[in-house]
């Protein structure tokens, strides 16, 4: 009994030590938006003395925060609409054909979870150029889409489709339903699973790219949140109390997003785990 | 006529996003491997073959070779760390209390925060400017400050400690979802022979989470070798070469200094690297999956 009482509140204080060590540093983010550097340089883990905006509308005004939310919204819900509009027929024709070349192809399509394709940035940039897509979110979403996460979500689709049985196609098929529409009418809405698993992983991913909108975004009103913060943090050395709002606006969608969704984004990241 | 119209229809349905991958990643990727071999530069128009001529200019080069060890160290280090934490975080908040619910949602949040701005972030944390909140706790506790981000023997440990920070949430919900299951059956039987908690983990838990633990392993070899956005928020690759790391090198060089051909056999190395350490942790991965079989 004893024993149990000294278990129970040692488990406590270790839940406690791993609470402190997670929210420290997003409460300090918190907190130093709403004062001055000299307040925030004074008593950094101390409430702010007054609820004070102005921070904020500086660093909406500095980044351009609706336009580039606006950029992130665009890139990103295209981006992955494409890639499962594309990769869930991929992975079907895939499951579904004993065909060699669909395996080929295949086998093609895994050669991207093993070479990172940042090796490939410099003549991809050539070829972005070369396809006038330079400074457009068109080519950022194609980046996306073909170059950086069709692989994997090839793979989960092609995974999950191979244990929906044939049987119902072949049914639907001598109803007199083709081919293209049995799959988007009877097949696709038994994915749901996968989809949202799908859905989930590279909305994560794609809002935080970083990299692709740098090399392949130039004009400032073009660019996402990401670019527009770090643009600002030279100009802002001096005032960082100012700079630290473009940071919780930058990464407030997702986070409001995890709190709505977080059963399914957890369940949406070990559903991603599964090995080949 | 079923199957002839059918695979008719199968070839249109994924040829698009055949070719999509073919232009924008199949190609690119073997035009690295050929431009490793050229020496192709925004000076140099004219392209030829100069063979191994890059490769042996990038071993040469204390500062690439600096990346490299640098994106080694990193990789390895997150590795080992970040699952260790992981596991016994798993292991501590598999349970189906609220407050265990709710800390196992919070450990998961910063995983969806940008790389980019908890790098931002951290840099501020760990400033050695007076605001620096780290080493005021620190010295609250009585201890001296740091230059956490400043010295060159620390910086990169700094920068892994914010990534295991981020990341470890991510590694965890895998594993607790690998604990959910390992049969209770086991844990009965343990305990009937008297069985301790410590060897109850490492005899029962431990090995059974090998399905877990080889995703959780790789996923984080990968990630580390592609560090990147981190670096650039909190250090710039200083100071000196610190933390330079094979990204940061290969973005310098081939958009910054348009020594395209070079920052292209740096993308060969970077593959061949990701190759040799990948099929050395499968090796282990194989021996622990025999072990417990």
């Amino acid at each position: 009994m004893k024993k149990n009482i000294l278990g129970k509140s040692l488990y406590t204080i270790g839940l406690t030590i791993i609470c402190i060590i997670m929210i420290v540093p997003i409460y300090y983010l918190v907190v130093t938006t709403f004062k001055s550097p000299e307040e925030a340089a004074l008593s950094p883990l101390g409430l702010p003395k007054a609820l004070d905006f102005s921070n904020y509308t500086k660093a909406l005004e500095a980044m351009d925060y609706l336009q580039a939310l606006k950029n992130n919204l665009i890139i990103t819900i295209v981006a992955v609409l494409l890639l499962v509009f594309f990769a869930t027929m991929a992975a079907y024709v895939i499951a579904r054909s004993q065909k060699k070349i669909f395996k080929v192809m295949y086998s093609i399509f895994l050669v991207g979870l093993i070479i990172p394709f940042q090796i490939a940035v410099v003549p991809l940039y050539q070829i972005i150029s070369g396809l006038n897509l330079m400074d457009t979110h068109l080519g950022v979403i194609l980046v996306n889409v073909f170059c950086i996460n069709l692989p994997l979500s090839i793979f989960l689709l092609r995974g999950f489709i191979s244990t929906v049985p044939i049987e119902l196609e072949e049914a639907a098929f001598m109803d007199g339903c083709g081919t293209f529409k049995t799959f988007w009418v009877i097949i696709f809405p038994l994915l749901k699973p996968i989809v949202s698993t799908v859905v989930i992983l590279n909305t994560l991913a794609i809002w935080n790219d970083f990299l692709t909108p740098l090399l392949f975004i130039q004009s400032p009103e073009k660019q996402v949140l990401l670019q527009q913060v770090y643009r600002n943090v030279g100009p802002f050395s001096t005032d960082w109390t100012s700079f630290f709002p473009m940071l919780v606006m930058s990464t407030l969608p997702l986070v409001i997003f995890y709190i709505f969704m977080q059963k399914r984004v957890i369940e949406g990241v070990v559903a991603g785990s599964v090995k080949g | 006529m079923y199957n002839k119209n059918r695979q008719r229809v199968f070839m249109l349905m994924i040829l698009p996003t055949f070719i999509g991958f073919f232009i924008l990643y199949i190609v690119p990727t073997a035009m690295s491997f050929f431009y490793s071999l050229t020496n192709w530069s925004v000076y140099n128009a004219d392209l030829q073959f100069v063979g191994l001529d890059n490769f042996k200019m990038l071993f040469e080069d204390s500062k690439t070779l600096a990346g490299i060890k640098n994106t080694i160290i990193y990789a390895l280090i997150t590795l080992v760390v970040q699952n260790a934490i992981a596991i016994v975080l798993a292991v501590f908040l598999d349970k189906k209390t609220k407050s265990a619910n709710f800390v196992k949602s919070l450990v998961f949040l910063p995983a969806v925060l940008s790389i980019l701005v908890v790098g931002f972030l951290f840099q501020y944390i760990m400033t050695s400017a007076d605001y620096g909140l780290l080493n005021n706790i620190v010295q609250f506790f009585g201890g001296d400050p740091v230059n956490w981000l400043g010295n060159k023997d620390i910086a990169l440990y700094s920068v892994i400690a914010t990534q295991v920070w981020q990341w470890s949430g991510w590694l965890m919900v895998i594993y607790i979802a690998n604990l959910k299951s390992i049969d209770t059956a086991l844990y009965e039987a343990a305990e009937i022979d008297g069985a301790s908690k410590m060897s109850k983990f490492f005899k029962i838990t431990l090995p059974l989470l090998y399905p877990a633990a080889s995703f959780n392993i790789l996923l984080s070899l990968i990630n580390g070798m592609k560090v990147f956005d981190v670096i650039l928020a909190m250090t710039q690759g200083g100071p000196g070469y610190a933390t330079e790391t094979i990204m940061t090198t290969l973005i310098r060089e081939g958009f910054n200094s348009g020594r395209n051909a070079y920052a292209s056999a740096l993308g060969v190395v970077f593959f061949v690297a990701v190759f040799i350490l990948s099929r050395i942790v499968i090796a282990f991965l194989n021996k622990w999956e025999r072990k417990i079989s």
